[in-house]
């Protein structure tokens, strides 16, 4: 060895280079399986709040293909039923108990990413993936997962979001000049460049959504055109609506552990801007299962009430005054949501009763049924005497306005309604729906302005562009609705 | 282990001299220099955009500017020192004073690359440090993710360097070295090219087109594969607890120090019969 020191380094750099190829061999096998986990985790994540595995979809076949050999691999027994279930009931997680439970999660999947029982699924990865047919794996960073091999990412050398920053800077100068269309494009390009930029994600949503329909009108219902994948009439105000949830859909697939993704198309679009409150719930309760701010369940709380889910946003509320004792929102605001959950479901349980009640041909029965509806209706009124805000009152005098309607005494019910809405800004439109159904209810003639208010939220416009049995469809929901006038 | 301690002396008080010289060096001063600006400009960047959108746009631009800024002038203070230790001693003729002492090469070799190594860890340091504090301040919390991906930078270097390093002991001036370690590192981060050509391959169904598929297979086999250090970028942005890079950093790590070594020795084997 010394009598040879050239040779004994030649053949110690020979077998460094060796282990060197042996372990770069190993390194690819782990992109190549770090790649095919963030494809699973999103395919994952939209499966669960899908509900359901789409057919004849690549995405779908392969992720349903992975979930067998995951699960007969022994890393879970039943991994859609595991991953899926509800880790909080309306009940906030821990969050680091959270996050523990979210990283081992992770971790076998992982382990099984990088397993061999996951060879023939990750081939056929690769092969889609390079072909550009699946939808959760574009833009992953890895060369072998990419149309082509090698693109645009590396072309910067590992530079290429800072090339995405400074582009982002020129759609700032975009907005500030008021170019939208040129202002998408760009915002394209950025996110292609670094498809983990949230934050472009997030503010290029809010402009779409938000600054780019400030000042425009609302599209007449003649000037929308049908739009098959959205299942609407579309103007231009409307179509920026849908590009903003494309956007931030887009942002998701490429960026399923990132909670403010989620808690944009919930809370910005779908419940303040398009009041979708089923779809807020959504995309809120997938927010919360990620690690996560404080004032995201505030959001999913706030949505569930909206969409008529009481108990969940009560029950969640409850948790929140457990979980953070101190903080000004517990002590102040929890309680009052907490006694406008308990009034409604109060309400909605007398409603129930007193239907089935009318249901019933038992008269003894029904005598129960309407004692125990009265009981509730009493308890819910207490509840509101108790909330002692104007929401509070407002809903006593929907009770009170109610109570008139059953009597039959509609104008002074009417009257009453009318004067609560214009004290209780919050329940106008609900109010204002009760002012209709009591007046058809009455046979009184509805107004113009509530004419249209009925025809406007049945969404029966017709449009260019829209399939036949859709026209016919909305054609005779219209005739319906007039005949009812 | 004296006899180990008394080997090593000579390298060590070598890489000592080649340290201090080194960083007495105007061209690096001027690279670190302007580093620390553009880390300490990193700042200012966010002033361009709209201060209406309140979210966390500004911290995203420092952060990526600031891993960028290091990389590149990290990457430039590696090549350039790592190519010109020792043509420089060469064109001085310092190396006739230091190979007639009782030292022999594969020590002043090994204290040259070492003394490399130091410069590079050093000015990595001083440019981390400045990024973690930036972040602390702007954040509140330790960075902690950004120390794993100023070393995974560090292993990236190491690879590019060593093999500038090979480069420079069969030169006698330091430019060829120097274009290179631009080149290694260009390349280095182009290798995955290689697998696109092993895709591509036989279509034709010729035999010399077959073969460079297997020739492109084996390259990008052996080859070091600097687009593996993306990771560095990844992390500093990412989210903590990512099962994937607890994998892959010690991989990386392992990686970079193998193939360092790997340069290394084949500087020492072209270092072996160079005429001094």
């Amino acid at each position: 060895m010394a009598q040879h020191p050239r040779l004994t380094a030649f053949a110690i750099m020979a077998t460094l280079v060796a282990a060197g190829t042996l372990l770069n061999l190993h390194i690819q096998h782990l992109r190549e399986s770090e790649a095919y986990y963030r494809w699973f985790l999103a395919a994952a994540v939209q499966a669960r709040m899908d509900g359901q595995v789409r057919e004849n979809d690549p995405d779908g076949d392969l992720f349903r293909e992975s979930v067998v050999a995951l699960e007969s691999a022994g890393f879970f027994d039943d991994f859609l039923v595991e991953y899926r279930q509800d880790p909080t009931e309306g009940v906030l997680p821990d969050p680091e108990e959270q996050a523990e439970e979210d990283y081992r999660t992770h971790r076998r999947i992982w382990d099984f990413a990088r397993s061999r029982h996951a060879a023939s699924q990750r081939e056929t990865f690769l092969d889609l993936a390079r072909q550009q047919q699946l939808r959760f794996a574009r833009d992953i960073q890895y060369a072998e997962a990419q149309a082509g091999g090698v693109n645009i990412f590396n072309l910067f050398f590992g530079f290429r979001k800072v090339a995405a920053n400074l582009l982002w800077i020129e759609v700032d100068r975009y907005w500030h000049q008021g170019n939208m269309y040129r202002m998408i494009t760009l915002m394209r390009t950025c996110v292609a460049l670094d498809p983990e930029f949230i934050e472009a994600y997030l503010i290029g949503a809010w402009h779409l959504a938000y600054n780019a329909t400030a000042r425009m009108p609302d599209t007449p219902w003649p000037q929308r055109e049908w739009h098959d994948g959205y299942e609407a009439c579309l103007g231009e105000k409307e179509r920026f609506y849908y590009y903003a949830i494309d956007f931030l859909k887009d942002g998701i697939r490429r960026n399923p552990r990132n909670y403010r993704l989620y808690f944009e198309l919930g809370f910005a679009i779908y419940k303040e801007k398009l009041e979708d409150y089923p779809n807020a719930v959504r995309y809120l309760s997938e927010a919360i299962r990620v690690p996560h701010d404080r004032w995201v369940p505030r959001q999913l709380f706030l949505s569930y009430e909206l969409n008529g889910q009481f108990e969940e946003a009560l029950a969640g509320w409850q948790d929140y005054i457990i979980r953070f004792p101190g903080s000004m929102t517990a002590v102040e605001v929890a309680p009052r949501f907490i006694m406008r959950n308990q009034g409604h479901i109060y309400e909605q349980r007398s409603h129930e009763l007193r239907k089935q009640s009318y249901e019933t041909d038992d008269p003894q029965q029904r005598e129960t049924l309407q004692e125990q509806s009265t009981a509730y209706w009493e308890r819910a009124r207490e509840t509101w005497r108790n909330l002692n805000d104007p929401y509070g009152e407002g809903r006593l005098m929907l009770m009170e306005g109610l109570d008139m309607r059953l009597d039959g005494r509609y104008l002074e019910s009417i009257a009453l309604l009318d004067k609560a809405r214009w004290e209780t800004a919050a329940l106008w439109e609900e109010l204002s729906d009760l002012i209709i159904e009591t007046k058809q209810e009455a046979g009184i003639p509805l107004s113009v302005s509530e004419k249209k208010a009925v025809l406007r939220e049945s969404e029966v416009g017709i449009c260019p562009g829209m399939p036949p049995e859709e026209q016919e469809r909305r054609l005779r929901a219209i005739e319906e609705i007039e005949a009812r006038f | 282990m004296n006899a180990l301690t008394n080997y090593f002396r000579g390298p060590f008080y070598i890489a000592l001299y080649t340290y201090r010289e080194g960083m007495r060096r105007k061209l690096l001063i001027g690279f670190l220099v302007l580093s620390l600006l553009v880390i300490f400009g990193s700042s200012f960047i966010a002033t361009f955009l709209d201060p209406s959108a309140e979210t966390d746009i500004d911290l995203k631009l420092i952060k990526d500017i600031c891993v960028s800024a290091i990389a590149i002038f990290g990457v430039l203070i590696a090549v350039y020192i790592s190519a010109s230790v020792v043509p420089n001693e060469v064109e001085n003729k310092v190396i006739y004073t230091v190979l007639s002492k009782p030292v022999g090469r594969m020590q002043y070799l090994l204290g040259k690359f070492m003394g490399a190594q130091f410069i590079i860890m050093v000015n990595l340091a001083i440019m981390g440090g400045l990024f973690f504090m930036a972040l602390y301040m702007r954040e509140g919390v330790m960075p902690t993710l950004l120390l794993w991906s100023i070393l995974l930078t560090y292993f990236e270097f190491l690879i590019v360097s060593s093999f500038t390093f090979a480069v420079s002991c069969a030169a006698t001036t330091s430019l060829v070295p120097i274009l290179g370690g631009l080149f290694i590192y260009i390349t280095g981060n182009l290798t995955e090219y290689l697998k696109d050509v092993e895709h591509r391959a036989g279509q034709t169904g010729e035999w010399f087109d077959a073969m460079i598929g297997h020739i492109a297979t084996g390259l990008h086999a052996v080859l070091p594969n600097l687009q593996n250090f993306s990771l560095k970028m990844q992390i500093v942005t990412g989210q903590p607890n990512d099962p994937p890079a607890d994998v892959l950093i010690p991989n990386l790590l392992l990686y970079g120090f193998l193939y360092g070594l790997a340069g290394f020795l084949c500087a020492y084997i072209i270092f072996w019969r160079k005429e001094v």
